[in-house]
């Protein structure tokens, strides 16, 4: 009966080894809205961090209706310059979206020059207007009082075939006047030129990325049915920024490594340090497919924002690559978009520019958005303690932000709290953080109890050291009795 | 009953330690009785072990998704390969004039085992007092603990079937050959039970609403 007894218990404890302790209650703040993707690549509720509250047209900005307005810049001290490529101009905003001027023409060699469809706008540092004039293939530069500075033709250059078409659709310009143009039809990469205007090379070309049950195919035909089949060429990109420090940013409509930051050399140099890759939804039906990126919008500290045109949603990401929030998408509701094209930062608000309706939405951050905003800057900027509490205020808002777990370890590592830390980290699945937390509290805990170790195991080696001499004492007396008894 | 129960971890440790001699008293010279009750225990501690690894391993080593840990699909993973080695095993070796009976077979498995249950055990433990750099020991030990099992399979097949060691080799690898057919089988089997039991299930719900 008793066995039968312990033998229940037993099994009682077997199936209680399973249990362990039960996960963090999950408390999102209300109207969670959002969405973001855990460390399991699932989908987990956030709060809004932006919600859509003024939308702008072209009357009610008082600059005529746009038609289907490409790309839009806002500058540093707060203008907006929307390009209309319908009407051909530029309309310059201020930061009320009262209208300032607009731009539609500029004097060349003493004629009066228009724009022909352009796509594409830069707005420099020194207030320099750069417009990707495509229609007439051509980039016009023009200073801010509307005077031409420069315009650069199509280019002849050894590395360009002759019969090379210069169709510039977007354009940058680093703080070296060095401009950057993305031209349709071009695979190398984006074309540089130097402030002088004339071309120097290609930076950043995408790889070849090909199925390999298709190369399979092509080794095995002939080579006139190779003629016949679809080359193997690097995807174009689709759109560029560029930060303060001089990177571009660039996506390209790849279904991975889409987003890339290049350096001078043309380097990929992106961290992707979060739980996935920055590359939009990572959950998916396999029906409509991975995000295709369009526009990308670098802000300050290292955080930059992708428009994924397939479902007109805006993911933005911080410097390491983690996940920060997720808002838009396709609709008729404020707040979503019918072709959403670019989008802009107007300090911490949002600006999303919408083609097919001339319409500009503007966001604006919740709470949330703004804590989430101010802990990765302060983060960035390396001020622990304030990223500290900042993050504890946005993981009260949203336990589901694993990510900012490790921001709390990473200022508590600092302040010594190290049994602390590793729960954090811990929390956000962060190994590294977590064994660089346990190295410091492991050696604590031994400086703490090393006498206490050291007297018990020196106190064991003795116990077995005299044990084992009692007993052969003992056990040798037996055989000696042994011994004796057979003698 | 105190030399039977101190019996019961001394001869497996000895068999690990010292297999030739350990496989052959296993066949020829001890209680069968008595080896089918430590093989049943092996195989049980290898279950909790499996679990508690899933469980408790430290965190630089193991993570997992909470909600796909399931007891019972670890007692599984151990039961199901143990099962089907010996059966496959069983079935070449009777063809291939093997010795070995089924229950040699099952125990000389069950104790090749051993090495898995006394490097991994104390691992679910240490590995929570390791950093990092120190992962790649707990990942040293535990294929250590699979290379030994795998010796002892060998040493065990040889001696239980009173084989050659290339022909041990050969059934080893035949064997394993069998195994995935079995597992093949089992799937087709599966797979064909259920498609008879949706079209039961449909019929009867035509009847049911056809009414």
């Amino acid at each position: 009966m008793r066995i039968q007894n312990k033998l229940y218990l037993l099994l009682a404890l077997t199936l209680l080894l399973g249990i362990g302790t039960g996960g963090t209650k999950v408390r999102a703040a209300d109207g969670a809205e959002s969405y973001n993707y855990s460390y399991w690549g699932l989908t987990t509720a956030a709060p809004a961090a932006y919600q859509a509250n003024v939308l702008w047209n072209g009357e009610s900005m008082g600059a005529g209706a746009f038609k289907d307005p490409s790309d839009f810049q806002v500058t540093a001290d707060k203008q907006i310059y929307v390009l209309d490529s319908g009407n051909n101009r530029v309309v310059v905003l201020d930061d009320k979206f009262h209208l300032v001027r607009t731009i539609s023409s500029f004097v060349r060699d003493g004629k009066e020059e228009t724009f022909n469809n352009p796509q594409g706008l830069f707005v420099t540092e020194g207030k320099e207007l750069v417009i990707a004039d495509t229609g007439n293939k051509r980039i016009v530069q023009l200073d801010q009082n509307n005077n031409l500075v420069k315009v650069i033709e199509a280019p002849k250059s050894d590395m360009l075939s002759e019969k090379f078409d210069f169709q510039p659709v977007r354009v940058v310009v680093d703080k070296a006047q060095r401009i950057y143009v993305m031209s349709t039809g071009v695979y190398d990469g984006f074309m540089e030129f130097s402030p002088d205007g004339t071309f120097t090379s290609f930076v950043g070309a995408n790889r070849v990325s090909f199925n390999p049950t298709d190369y399979l195919w092509k080794m095995l035909s002939t080579k006139a049915q190779r003629s016949q089949m679809v080359m193997f060429t690097p995807t174009e990109f689709t759109n560029l920024d560029i930060d303060r420090e001089g990177f571009i940013y660039a996506t390209n409509g790849q279904d991975s490594g889409n987003v890339k930051k290049l350096n001078a050399q043309g380097n990929d140099i992106l961290r992707r340090e979060g739980y996935f890759a920055p590359e939009g939804d990572i959950r998916y039906m396999s029906a409509t497919g991975p995000s295709r990126l369009i526009d990308i919008d670098v802000g300050d500290s290292e955080i930059y924002s992708i428009l994924d045109g397939k479902r007109g949603r805006i993911f933005t990401y911080d410097g390491d690559g983690h996940l920060l929030y997720v808002f838009g998408g396709l609709g008729n509701q404020m707040g979503q978009f019918n072709t959403p094209v670019a989008i802009e930062r107007l300090g911490d608000e949002f600006l999303v520019l919408d083609k097919a309706l001339g319409e500009i939405t503007v966001f604006q951050t919740t709470e949330y958005g703004r804590t989430l905003n101010e802990a990765v800057r302060a983060y960035y900027n390396g001020d622990e303690d304030k990223a500290f509490t900042l993050y504890q205020k946005t993981i009260s808002m949203n336990a589901n932000l694993e990510f900012a777990y490790a921001g709390i370890g990473k200022a508590l590592l600092r302040q010594g709290d190290y049994h602390e830390a590793m729960k954090y980290f811990k929390k956000s699945m962060d190994q590294k953080g977590y064994s660089k937390a346990f190295l410091l509290y492991r050696k604590e805990v031994l400086r703490e109890y090393f006498p206490g170790i050291m007297t018990g195991i020196l106190l064991l080696l003795v116990c077995w050291f005299g044990i084992s001499k009692y007993r052969k004492w003992k056990g040798g007396k037996k055989v000696a009795f042994i011994k004796q008894r057979a003698v | 009953m105190p030399l039977l129960s101190r019996e019961l971890y001394k001869y497996p440790l000895y068999l690990i330690l010292h297999p030739f001699n350990g496989f052959w008293e296993l066949k020829y010279e001890r209680s069968r009785k008595l080896n089918l009750i430590i093989s049943f225990a092996i195989l049980f501690l290898l279950i909790v072990m499996k679990i508690m690894q899933t469980q408790y391993s430290g965190f630089l080593v193991n993570i997992v998704y909470p909600d796909s840990i399931n007891s019972l699909m670890e007692s599984l993973y151990v039961i199901v390969p143990v099962l089907f080695w010996c059966i496959a095993n069983w079935s070449l070796t009777t063809l291939m004039d093997g010795e070995g009976k089924f229950v040699d077979i099952f125990t000389s498995t069950c104790f090749a085992l051993v090495p898995l249950l006394v490097i991994q055990f104390p691992w679910i433990g240490l590995s929570n007092l390791i950093s990092l750099e120190e992962v790649s020991f707990y990942h040293f030990f535990s294929n250590v603990s699979v290379l030994w099992c795998a010796y002892l399979l060998f040493v065990g097949n040889m001696t239980v079937q009173q084989y050659s060691p290339s022909k041990t080799i050969g059934t080893i690898i035949l064997t394993i050959a069998a195994m995935a057919f079995m597992a093949f089988l089992c799937l087709l089997f599966f797979s064909l039970i259920q498609q008879m039991v949706a079209f039961v299930q449909v019929i009867h719900q035509e009847i049911v609403l056809r009414r």
